[in-house]
């Protein structure tokens, strides 16, 4: 049987990437109490903690809000000390200077100088790497134009909008060209088109052998682009996997064809029914997520728009962060492939969900009879190379503009 | 050393955006041009150089270290209050890198407003002195617009003579009052006696100094000296003046000086002694006569020196400027240590009580030197003590030996009276305030800033 399992960007960006290496991050036993002025226990914010972060990896911290993932992150970069436990980044403490020079970090606020501009900040956030001037400049305009901000470039921080803060902080993050990216809710405050484009990035950098920590409480940015999520709560692991192991359902099987004719779709129906009762077998329409919807719509909008006083749709990934991603043909790209994908459905109103019907002769007429194709979209995509993963960068110059949001 | 610049560009730019830079450039013009009208002086030319000096120096020290103050308490402690430097600390730069590099941007930010406003102040009073008559110019050149060094006599050792009074004086008290003797209170009467019949001058007596000159350079020693003698008079008319006489030259020769100088009592007066009086030693002697009715006491400490010419004014200037710029210094590692764990506004208040501390260093001497907190009880004729003087008297005793650390250098003083700020002095200067006493606060700082857990300050911004 030729079943093709529904895949999600992740997964398949997930399982073209290299395989995950030596563990960059390494934490054990885990703990932070915070304390009151008498050094009284106040909150125990993380409790006994352990896991490891493997080269290449995205990694997800999942939870409610308080559930200790900000935490985390802080004790692994130095902002926090546990009060028992240990943390290896890069086999050093999180504290030791030198490790810091892999690292680009993002806060859950965009906690940059209010008084400089974004190229200033930049440049400043350059010079704490010691970049050599020019390297430091010709990062700077790579990253504005990735960020889609080279035409606020000599705005102060402190006049952007919160989402302009998140692509400025978001910017000085990779300002080094980071092996470990920690991002803190990257895409609080930001639209669907820069929550894409970050996400996408990730992808990007991951597919570069960067390593990436996530954390956020948006289930769908972790789901998107993780490849092993923890899940916090009450600051303890409450799970912990690849999203595979946690989402699969063993017990069910999901085959995705083009439109069929009704005597195929009566065969198949009557094979599997011999192996399994009508009552457990659904049968419904793919449908593309909201996400690339709006974003067909959007691409569409833009064409009718000229000028932004704001920040602009996020141009290709910079230069240097490619890295040598560059030699596959655009057209092989996944995340170019995927874009198109969504942009060729067709924009029809969407419709409330219904509820997923049981077999029926009659939902089985409408299905086999369907004038309309069914979107392309729901056309599994084939096995993907490792190597067309690695060119994913291409897809932010696919994505769209957005107006001044300020 | 490009991380710690980096730091210090930010904390420059700071200063400009938030516009602190021009309102206190306003500030410090507003005293530079605007204080000088509103100043009254003796009349002289002299007095009213050395006024404007004094006061026009003074408001830009203070103004500057307030601001100093304020600018290393904020730039730390906002930092970290809105989380700034949680993205600055997660780059490779270590804690004492941002440390440094926030206290030399505000030395730098310092410098640059001290050198602005010193220019002002030199220019604008060598623009009014061009405009005095030319015998009130050749005054100011000879004793204010110049940098004299100066030499005393070397003190005399008087612990012999007090030890030797203290025990005549107990000997005596123990055969009328044996049990309420207090040795200390004794011990001080007596060394305030001695030391006044030291350098108390009887009428109708003399005194004599001489003065070792012999190791000076050779042009110097054939150079005219300015005498500067400050006294007290027995007399209790303030209005009073006293005719003094004075022998300058070696004693029985026919090369000496005779000149005589009436003077008013309780104030830093001085006159010229020519030049080519030393005698084959190298020694200046001068023996004073009073002629008046009351005795005329000249203090141990600044009673009497010899002046002479070492170098020009404008040198002397920035030596003083670079002293006011050793203060600044210090103040900002105060602000900078006590902004790496306290938030804003508890920095500030401890800052303001180390530097109320730092401008009560009278207070402070008096409570070591009476050995008490109390007051003087006239009825007993000495001294009570509180339970609290075992402990204050001690912190007193060290807060005052650092206090004088700083304080042992006046270059404002020695600005508005022509004396010469030595690179040794500086030397000493830098030495004293910037490497020992910022350098601790520098190295407390450090510490409590290295060991500050950065995220646990909510965000605000």
């Amino acid at each position: 049987m030729s079943a093709a399992v529904a895949i999600a960007p992740s997964a398949s960006a997930s399982g073209a990437r290299q395989k995950p290496g030596e563990p960059i991050v390494s934490v054990r036993g885990l703990t932070k109490i915070f304390k009151d002025f008498w050094g009284r226990p106040k909150a125990r914010a993380v409790d006994n903690v352990d896991f490891e972060v493997r080269r290449g990896e995205v990694f997800g911290l999942l939870g409610p809000n308080g559930s200790g993932k900000t935490t985390t992150v802080k004790m692994l970069l130095g902002l926090l000390y546990p009060t028992r436990g240990h943390i290896e980044v890069f086999g050093h403490s999180p504290r030791h200077v030198k490790t810091k020079a892999k690292i680009g970090y993002l806060p859950e606020e965009s906690y940059l100088y209010r008084f400089l501009d974004s190229h200033e900040t930049l440049n400043f956030f350059g010079n704490l790497f010691d970049l050599p001037a020019a390297e430091r400049k010709k990062r700077t305009e790579e990253l504005l134009e990735m960020v889609g901000l080279s035409q606020v470039r000599t705005r102060v921080v402190g006049e952007f909008s919160k989402g302009m803060q998140r692509r400025i902080g978001l910017a000085q993050a990779l300002i080094n060209d980071p092996d470990l990216v920690i991002l803190d809710e990257p895409t609080a405050g930001m639209d669907p088109i820069g929550c894409r484009e970050i996400k996408d990035l990730i992808l990007a950098m991951a597919g570069r052998g960067k390593t990436v920590i996530l954390s956020s409480h948006l289930l769908s940015d972790v789901e998107d682009v993780c490849d092993r999520v923890v899940i916090y709560y009450g600051g303890r692991i409450q799970a912990m996997g690849t999203l595979k192991e946690l989402l699969a359902k063993p017990d069910a099987v999901r085959i995705t064809t083009p439109p069929l004719s009704r005597e195929t779709m009566q065969q198949v129906l009557d094979t599997i029914r011999h192996d399994v009762a009508a009552d457990k077998i659904e049968i419904d329409n793919p449908r593309q997520n909201l996400e690339s919807y709006f974003l067909e719509v959007v691409r569409k909008a833009r064409e009718s728009l000229s000028e932004t006083s704001g920040a602009t749709s996020g141009s290709r990934v910079a230069p240097y962060l490619r890295g040598g991603a560059e030699a596959a043909p655009p057209s092989e790209r996944i995340l170019e492939r995927l874009t198109v994908a969504a942009a060729q459905q067709s924009v029809e109103p969407i419709v409330a969900p219904k509820p997923v019907e049981r077999v029926d002769e009659a939902r089985l007429q409408s299905l086999a009879q369907s004038a309309a194709p069914l979107p392309a979209a729901a056309v599994a995509p084939e096995p993907v190379p490792a190597a067309d993963l690695n060119k994913a960068n291409e897809k932010l110059s696919s994505l769209l503009g957005k107006p001044n949001e300020k | 050393m490009k991380r710690i610049l980096a730091i210090a560009g930010l904390t420059w730019k700071s200063a400009f955006r938030y516009r602190l830079f021009w309102i206190l450039a306003a500030l410090l013009a507003g005293a530079v041009v605007g204080l000088p009208l509103l100043l009254k002086d003796d009349g002289t030319a002299k007095g009213l150089v050395q006024i404007l000096l004094t006061y026009t120096l003074s408001a830009v020290a203070t103004l500057l270290g307030m601001a100093t103050l304020w600018l290393s308490c904020g730039t730390l402690a906002r930092d970290i209050e809105e989380c700034q430097l949680q993205v600055v600390t997660v780059k490779p730069i270590s804690r004492w890198q941002v440390w440094l590099g926030k206290w030399l941007g505000i030395l730098g930010l310092n410098a640059m407003l001290l050198t602005l406003s010193g220019a002002a102040i030199f220019i604008l009073l060598q623009w009014r002195a061009g405009h005095l008559p030319p015998d009130e110019q050749k005054v100011l050149r000879d004793e204010i617009f110049v940098a004299r060094a100066s030499i005393k006599e070397r003190e005399p050792d008087l612990t012999p003579q007090i030890d030797r009074q203290v025990q005549q004086r107990i000997t005596e008290l123990e055969k009328t009052e044996p049990t309420e003797l207090n040795k200390a209170e004794i011990r001080r009467q007596v060394t305030e006696e001695v030391k006044a019949a030291s350098t108390g001058v009887p009428p109708g007596y003399g005194r004599l100094w001489v003065i070792d000159l012999h190791t000076l350079p050779e042009r110097t020693q054939n150079e005219a000296f300015q005498v500067r003698v400050k006294f007290h008079a027995s007399d209790p008319n303030p209005e009073a003046t006293y005719d003094t006489y004075w022998v300058v030259g070696p004693p029985e020769s026919q090369r000496v000086a005779k000149i005589r100088q009436v003077l008013p009592p309780d104030s830093f007066q001085e006159f010229q002694v020519p030049p080519h009086l030393l005698d084959e030693k190298g020694r200046l002697v001068i023996d004073f006569y009073n002629a008046n009715n009351a005795s005329l006491m000249f203090p141990i400490e600044d009673g009497f020196e010899l002046l002479y010419y070492e170098n020009s004014f404008g040198v002397n200037f920035i030596r003083g400027m670079m002293i006011i710029l050793c203060w600044l210094a210090l103040l900002a590692a105060i602000g900078l240590a006590a902004a790496s764990q306290l938030t804003f506004p508890v920095a500030a208040f401890a800052c303001m009580a180390i530097m109320l501390m730092g401008l009560s260093s009278g207070t402070i001497q008096t409570v070591v030197e009476q050995g008490t907190i109390t007051s003087y009880d006239s009825a007993a004729g000495s001294f009570g003590h509180s339970p609290l003087d075992l402990i204050l008297v001690p912190v007193f005793h060290g807060s005052l030996k650092i206090i004088q650390l700083v304080e042992s250098f006046s270059p404002i003083d020695f600005l508005s009276t022509g004396r010469s700020i030595t690179w040794t002095m500086l030397g000493l200067a830098v030495a004293q305030i910037v490497l020992l006493l910022a350098g601790i606060f520098g190295a407390i700082g450090i510490i409590l800033f290295s060991r500050r857990e950065l995220a646990t300050a909510q965000g605000n911004s």
